[in-house]
């Protein structure tokens, strides 16, 4: 099992998002209202995969993709980005700040669960 | 929306937080009808009330409710634009947001009563795109007492927030929550802690910071609380309450464009370096070394004082100094260095970007070895580096069935590599498998002749504006050119860029450039044909020549070398005619110039032909110990591809006094 956190101040988006990811199987998923409860769940225990919402209360995805990847720990963590803002410039934002890919709502099921298998499967190459 | 996942699964959920969404919209926006009533900004409601309708229109585009998120958009965007104005919005915005709040609650309703929803109002969308907000004031409101790193992560608007409150005479403080397993356990998360902290103090902001005992959260807040109930909600001790004041008005750093699109070409716009604590540890032992020296002078002195003089003690203190201040200086350039790899570690990312957005598959493979450069160099090559990336998705890499067409892989390859040259040059080198350069294109498109040779070639795509794709791509075409890879490069870096290109086979650009490189401001100026440039710091004046200001050429001797006496402000100072102590061809200039440089507390002039004007150069060090010449500290080129001498007058008057006293 692979543990993934689901970042989303939406229930039913994270919801959607653990529907979408279900058919994956060896999936275990841990919910996260906001970009602190990310970040704090994060700092306690490994995870495989986070997808991320970028407009979130507190502190936004950037902050939460550049808080990430300022930490050792956390460099190689996968990141989805998961959200409305399909501008380019927030799409360049997000991936300069480090994350790994990047989908706009709405999405399909296959398209993320396409992203989240090369995802898994290129870390899975790299920590073997 | 879309194949697989039933929409309908989720559609109560959808129904429950639209409502909570519409409900708390319809609160804020009450709450800032009658703050705008007092003329007074409501940055935090602006703000909420934008993320309501962020989320609203995120989710509505998930259950395919368009009208919704039509609606929901123009709002948003209206409120965006408010929140980065620091929380101001137009007059009549209460009024169209509430329409359009009530708009979406119909829509909401039909969806709940399964039926078809009515496109959004044309007049009340038009309506609300055709507000406009004042673009907000450069002059952020008063600083706060806030550790620079905190400060940085406000945005305009909550730093407003928090400045209004203290302005109101509410209490700022800063509490933090350090979350453990143990406390994660027991209930006690960030969340609860905000929830908690919520209930006392108006909570503006919580930054998280990676310190060397974990993450910590910092909650920046308002309260009326006392530091005690502040420090009990957060579950801190009391002592991990500090308060935040407002600073007498200065500049603060606020990062207002928080949501504008940030250039990747920008290095992040990080102003800082990360040390290892052994270079440091370093440039303090140099510094205590220093001190030493110091105190040995003050000893030296006061034997001198006392009668018995001992120059040569002295002289050999002065030359440790020389050595030390000289290890000094390099200790601290060492912790300026930045890892090669560390600039790189982004490349990866840029490329994937591209490659997505330009719909061709790239392989990026970075050898970016062990090599350090100084953070100068770095910040400055960051945006070459991008730059060439982005030529090689956009221009060089061709589609994949294109490549498979000529016998390539489809996925596109490019490789960045490094290396540190003899520790004084980078050399970077981008490679990629592309179709190469056309020289023909490239010259037909500039209305040049064919290029013979890269070396022409590469003339011809550095000019400003020009781009070999017929329409500039979405990713290329932001007005970055070749132009800028080699003025960085080569002018600002000093440095060399070289290109090798085959056709079908594909391009390299190599860019070389010194590890370390210092940029001033400097004069130019010119003696017969020679430029020769001057750090403007080492220059005290500048000044026409009047004949009778030359008031003496004195002893023969000293006519030999060129040294006259010039009358500047008051007093007779030595004036060296530059040119000849360049040994350049004779000065022919009608109305020459004065450079009034400072030698310890002595002026010393020097005449020139001509001003050229100032600048800002990279000074290069002379590479060939045999061209190291007392009075030249390096060399630099002023944007005409020409190396131009940098020079130190101080040391080249010395040298020349040196001379005299010798002969």
């Amino acid at each position: 099992m692979q543990d993934v956190l689901v970042v989303d101040d939406s229930k039913v988006m994270r919801d959607m998002v653990v529907a979408c990811l279900r058919p994956f199987g060896s999936l275990a998923f841990t919910q996260a209202a906001s970009g602190l409860e990310a970040i704090e769940k994060l700092s306690l225990k490994p995870y495989a995969l986070l997808v991320l919402d970028l407009n979130m209360p507190d502190i936004n995805g950037i902050e939460v993709v550049e808080f990430v990847r300022s930490q050792d720990a956390l460099k190689a963590l996968p990141i989805i980005i998961v959200t409305t803002r399909g501008d380019d410039a927030s799409r360049d934002k997000a991936l300069s700040a480090g994350a790994s890919r990047y989908l706009t709502k709405p999405f399909t099921p296959e398209s993320l669960l396409t992203e989240v298998r090369t995802l898994l499967a290129e870390r899975g190459a790299a920590h073997p | 929306m879309s194949e697989g996942l039933d929409v309908s699964e989720f559609i109560t959920g959808y129904l429950a937080e639209a409502d909570e969404h519409l409900t708390n919209a319809s609160t804020l926006l009450v709450s800032l009808d009658a703050t705008m009533r007092r003329r007074e900004t409501n940055p935090k409601a602006v703000r909420e009330l934008f993320r309501a309708l962020h989320t609203l229109k995120g989710l509505s585009a998930m259950v395919g409710a368009e009208p919704i998120v039509d609606l929901a958009h123009e709002m948003e965007t209206l409120l965006k634009l408010g929140d980065k104005a620091g929380g101001k919005l137009p007059e009549s915005s209460v009024d169209l947001l509430l329409k359009g709040v009530k708009a979406i609650e119909e829509r909401v309703k039909a969806l709940k009563a399964k039926k078809p929803l009515e496109p959004a109002p044309k007049a009340l969308v038009d309506a609300l795109a055709a507000l406009r907000v004042d673009a907000p004031t450069s002059t952020p409101a008063a600083a706060l007492s806030l550790d620079p790193e905190l400060s940085a992560k406000l945005a305009l608007a909550e730093h407003e927030q928090l400045a209004q409150g203290l302005a109101r005479g509410r209490r700022g403080r800063r509490v933090d929550f350090q979350p453990t397993p143990e406390k994660a356990a027991a209930g006690f998360t960030i969340t609860a802690v905000r929830e908690r902290v919520g209930k006392v103090a108006e909570l503006v902001k919580v930054v998280p910071r990676a310190t060397a005992s974990g993450v910590v959260f910092a909650l920046l807040v308002l309260t009326d609380a006392t530091d005690a109930v502040l420090a009990e909600a957060a579950g801190a001790a009391p002592g991990q309450v500090t308060p935040i004041t407002l600073n007498a008005p200065a500049a603060v750093a606020v990062d207002v464009e928080e949501d504008d699109a940030r250039d990747d070409s920008e290095p992040a716009a990080r102003d800082y370096v990360r040390v290892e604590v052994s270079r440091l540890d370093d440039a303090l032992e140099r510094l205590s070394a220093l001190v030493v020296t110091r105190s040995k002078l003050e000893r030296a002195v006061a034997r001198l004082r006392d009668g018995s003089s001992d120059l040569r003690g002295l002289q050999a203190i002065v030359t440790e100094n020389a050595r030390q201040l000289r290890d000094l200086r390099g200790a601290i350039m060492r912790a300026r260095m930045v890892r090669v790899s560390e600039l790189l570690e982004r490349a990866p990312l840029i490329v994937r970007g591209l490659s997505r957005a330009s719909g061709k598959p790239v392989h990026l493979d970075v050898q970016a070895g062990d090599a350090e450069l100084d953070k100068t160099v770095a910040d400055r090559l960051f945006p070459v580096i991008v730059h060439l990336l982005r030529n090689a998705v956009d221009h060089a890499i061709e589609r994949p069935e294109e490549r498979r067409a000529v016998g390539k892989s489809e996925e596109g390859h490019i490789r960045i590599a490094c290396a540190d040259h003899a520790g004084r040059e980078l050399e970077l080198t981008v490679t990629d498998d592309g179709r190469g350069i056309d020289r023909e294109k490239v010259a037909q498109r500039a209305g040049a002749p064919v290029p013979r040779d890269a070396a022409e070639l590469l003339d011809l795509i550095t000019r400003p504006g020009l781009s070999t794709l017929d329409a500039a791509t979405r990713t290329s075409g932001r007005g970055y050119g070749m132009d800028i890879v080699r003025r960085v490069t080569v002018q600002e870096l000093g440095g060399e860029l070289k290109l090798d290109t085959r056709p079908g086979a594909g391009t390299t650009f190599t860019v070389r450039v010194p590890l370390s490189v210092t940029i001033v401001d400097a004069f130019s100026f010119g003696c017969g044909d020679e430029t020769f440039v001057v750090p403007v710091s080492a220059v005290d004046d500048l000044a026409e020549l009047e004949p009778g200001q030359v008031v003496a050429t004195p002893d023969p001797n000293a006519a030999a070398a060129h040294v006259r006496l010039f009358r500047h402000r008051g007093a007779a100072i030595p004036l060296y005619l530059l040119g000849k102590l360049l040994g350049c061809p004779g000065s022919s200039a009608e109305r020459p110039k004065v450079i009034v440089a400072r030698q310890g507390v002595e002026a010393i002039g020097f005449q020139v032909d001509r001003l050229i004007g100032k600048q800002e150069i990279a000074i290069r060090p002379l590479k060939d110990p045999l061209a190291m010449v007392p009075g030249v500290t390096g060399s630099t080129d002023l944007g005409d591809g020409k190396a131009t001498l940098v020079l130190d007058l101080g040391a080249l008057a010395s040298r020349h006094a040196f001379r005299k006293a010798s002969a």
